[in-house]
């Protein structure tokens, strides 16, 4: 029994990760007064430009050689062509992210348009990218697995091996850029200007602080953050392998962790658990009632998307909360000279 | 130095001008794809502008652009009612899956009728399904308080699981087919076409009724009024006597009842059965956001650009089978049509004005 629990809690690790790097972007994002609801879009393509950047940088062995041609591969992959990877889908993730900056900050446009047009964006560039690029076809590449962090002895150790020692390196990473990111928003003069933009932009502006800059670099944080996040789903929750569509609605997952959170990163933390358990849960509970009905299955199936309607509804009902925590210029564009 | 001024004028060139110029921006950076997706880009430009003329019969082509145009064009309009006035309803994918699962259920319900005319009481339960998938985002934003731009979309993966757990579970056909889906409804119900071996049905049809219905209301009536008010001066809308609560309701009711029907004309004119998600919903109500967007969210725009998206759409889908290029063209061209026309949006409101700021003239606006 505990070592289900374990197994459980294992999982969910993997599982809300993704959630929490994608909401800790989003959570600067928003605190800075934008509203980008790309990130499903950002995590896409992301995700696909840290694989393809895996499969380039793998090391690539020829098992069998027959002539000129090489009929069998043995491949590896060691931790920094991993990091590699994830420093061009964080680079790629912010490009995105760029794009809509420049639509919302300079070109004002509506945050909500631009932001859900980047999903359309990243869903249908990732698609066909992912079907064709300069010639090789990533639904049917094949990536090596990412090794664990620590030696494969570590994770053996009972209870913390499997919790601590057989995890992702991006997992610690979440933790923390989770804790520098609540010191840099709450302890720091380059935080509390964050704040202030997304507060109101036009006494910020009248300080003298660079509105727009603050909130282009906000956003490339938030569309770098995401596309880590969906390395992550991409490369390394489970084998490396990608299909389209991969995230299945985690980008809005996240958005929706910031509501739950009321934009205080430690309820980022606990939203993105209590999503990882949900996720985790399923197919365990699956397994374990293997003769459940089918309408007790496909409701497992929906219920990650369940439980954060019913968690927003919790949390929405007292508006003093949301009122009290939002950025008050949050999705508003910024006018300099009005 | 470039500087954007407020207008103080409105006139037709300030509506044209950022339309002219999106289209410009859309058609110079579709032509880069072009170049960079197809070994003979001329060609295949023109392949893509012309296609019905080159097509066997253009009849046929034309019939895809009116069909796809007029599903994502009801749907559109549905979805501007609520965008006017800043109610998110982004889940209309969803309400169209309830649309034809609950047109299927009356199908069922009233003992598989063999006849034309039950086809208009399949159509209602059709909207009566969006309408109530609509109506769960809506009542939690009116009582909850609760962001109805996320609870809608959660729903649409909600809606895929119900549309795979009936196409599996209860409402199962034939168990050898390669794909999870129900039997087929009669042939007396499937919409028919109006012109021969052709996809243009009188599906078509219906969308346009509906849509000139919707456009009236929002053009001409008090309630259409009041999302303009809405839209424009949030804070007005309480002082001029509407409700705010009644606005969130109607919206969601008319974009879920639209989405509905389309999802019920899906049902009678295309497939004829209800198939597993995957294979059935194909992302039509993302792409109604895009197109209301792009529409400029005036029902007249809608139609335009529904009309243009799918003849892109349907023209790429023909390239891709003449010539290899990959049909993504069309997704990349619809997204550079979106920015274009989102980036250049401001352009109504502010004029463009070289050189250094003149103070004397334009005053400290």
């Amino acid at each position: 029994m505990s070592d289900l629990i374990i197994q459980i809690l294992a999982a969910s690790m993997l599982l809300a990760t993704p959630l929490l790097l994608a909401a800790i972007g989003e959570l600067v994002v928003e605190k800075s007064g934008v509203i980008n609801l790309g990130v499903e879009g950002m995590m896409l393509i992301g995700g696909l430009a840290g694989f393809i950047a895996l499969y380039q940088l793998q090391t690539s062995e020829c098992t069998m050689l027959i002539g000129e041609t090489c009929f069998t591969f043995k491949n590896s992959v060691n931790q920094f062509q991993y990091i590699g990877s994830l420093i061009i889908a964080a680079i790629v993730g912010a490009m995105a992210a760029t794009l809509f900056g420049f639509l919302t900050q300079y070109f004002r446009a509506n945050h909500i348009a631009a932001g859900l047009g980047l999903t359309v964006l990243g869903a249908g560039l990732s698609n066909s990218l992912g079907g064709n690029f300069f010639g090789v076809d990533y639904t049917a590449a094949i990536v090596a697995s990412v090794p664990p962090l620590f030696p494969k002895a570590w994770g053996d150790v009972p209870l913390i091996g499997p919790l601590l020692f057989s995890q992702n390196l991006l997992v610690p990473f979440s933790f923390v850029m989770l804790v520098a990111v609540w010191f840099f928003l709450n302890r720091t003069r380059a935080g509390l200007i964050v704040r202030a933009v997304g507060e109101n932009h036009h006494s910020a502006y009248a300080l003298g602080y660079p509105v727009i800059f603050v909130r282009m670099a906000t956003i490339m944080f938030g569309g770098a953050m995401a596309g880590l996040a969906g390395a992550f789903i991409v490369i390394a929750q489970i084998a490396p392998k990608w299909t389209e569509g991969i995230t299945v609605g985690k980008g809005w997952l996240a958005l929706a962790l910031i509501l739950f959170s009321t934009w205080r990163p430690g309820r980022v933390l606990l939203g993105a658990y209590l999503f990882g358990i949900v996720l985790a849960l399923e197919p365990r509970l699956k397994a374990i009632f293997s003769n459940m009905s089918l309408e007790v299955s496909y409701f497992l199936t929906a219920l990650p998307y369940i439980v954060p309607v019913v968690v927003l509804v919790l949390i929405s009902r007292n508006p003093v909360m949301i009122r009290r925590n939002a950025p008050a210029s949050l999705g508003q564009s910024f006018e300099p000279r009005s | 130095m470039i500087r954007f001024v407020p207008r103080t004028q409105f006139g037709f060139w300030a509506t044209a001008f950022p339309l002219l110029l999106a289209l410009a921006i859309t058609v110079v950076v579709g032509f880069l794809v072009m170049l960079a997706m197809s070994s003979q880009p001329l060609a295949d430009t023109w392949t893509l502008l012309t296609f019905p003329w080159q097509a066997r019969t253009a009849a046929v082509q034309w019939g895809f652009v009116l069909q796809k145009s007029s599903y994502l064009a009801i749907m559109a309009v549905g979805l501007s009612i609520g965008f006017r006035a800043n109610v998110w309803n982004i889940g209309a994918e969803g309400q169209f899956a309830f649309g034809s699962i609950f047109a299927f259920a009356a199908y069922l319900l009233f003992g598989m009728p063999d006849t034309v005319w039950f086809l208009p009481v399949m159509l209602g339960f059709g909207v009566l399904g969006g309408v109530a998938w609509a109506l769960i985002p809506a009542a939690l934003r009116v009582w909850a308080n609760t962001n109805e731009l996320l609870t809608s979309l959660m729903l649409v993966y909600v809606a895929a699981n119900v549309l795979n757990y009936v196409t599996t579970g209860p409402w199962k056909g034939d168990p050898k087919a390669g794909q999870a889906e129900s039997d087929p409804i009669h042939e007396s119900l499937r919409i028919m076409s109006i012109i021969e071996r052709t996809d243009f049905h009188w599906g078509v049809v219906i969308c346009a009724g509906a849509i000139l219905i919707l456009a009236f209301v929002v053009l001409f009536t008090t309630f259409g009024y009041s999302l303009r008010v809405a839209q424009n001066t949030p804070r007005a809308q309480r002082f001029a006597g509407f409700s705010p609560k009644m606005t969130v309701w109607m919206s969601f009711i008319l974009s879920g009842a639209t989405a509905g029907l389309a999802g019920a004309i899906f049902l009678s004119a295309e497939t004829g059965k209800l198939i597993q998600s995957e294979n059935y919903l194909n992302g039509l109500g993302f792409t109604a956001i895009v197109i209301a967007f792009l529409g400029r969210l005036h029902p007249l725009g809608i139609v335009a650009a529904a009309l243009v998206i799918s003849y892109v759409n349907v023209g790429a889908t023909y390239v891709q089978s003449a010539s290899q290029v990959d049909d993504a063209v069309a997704d990349l061209v619809q997204v550079t049509a979106l920015f274009a026309v989102l980036g250049t949006a401001f352009l109504s409101q502010y004029r463009v004005v070289f050189g250094r700021p003149d103070l004397s003239t334009e005053g400290a606006a």
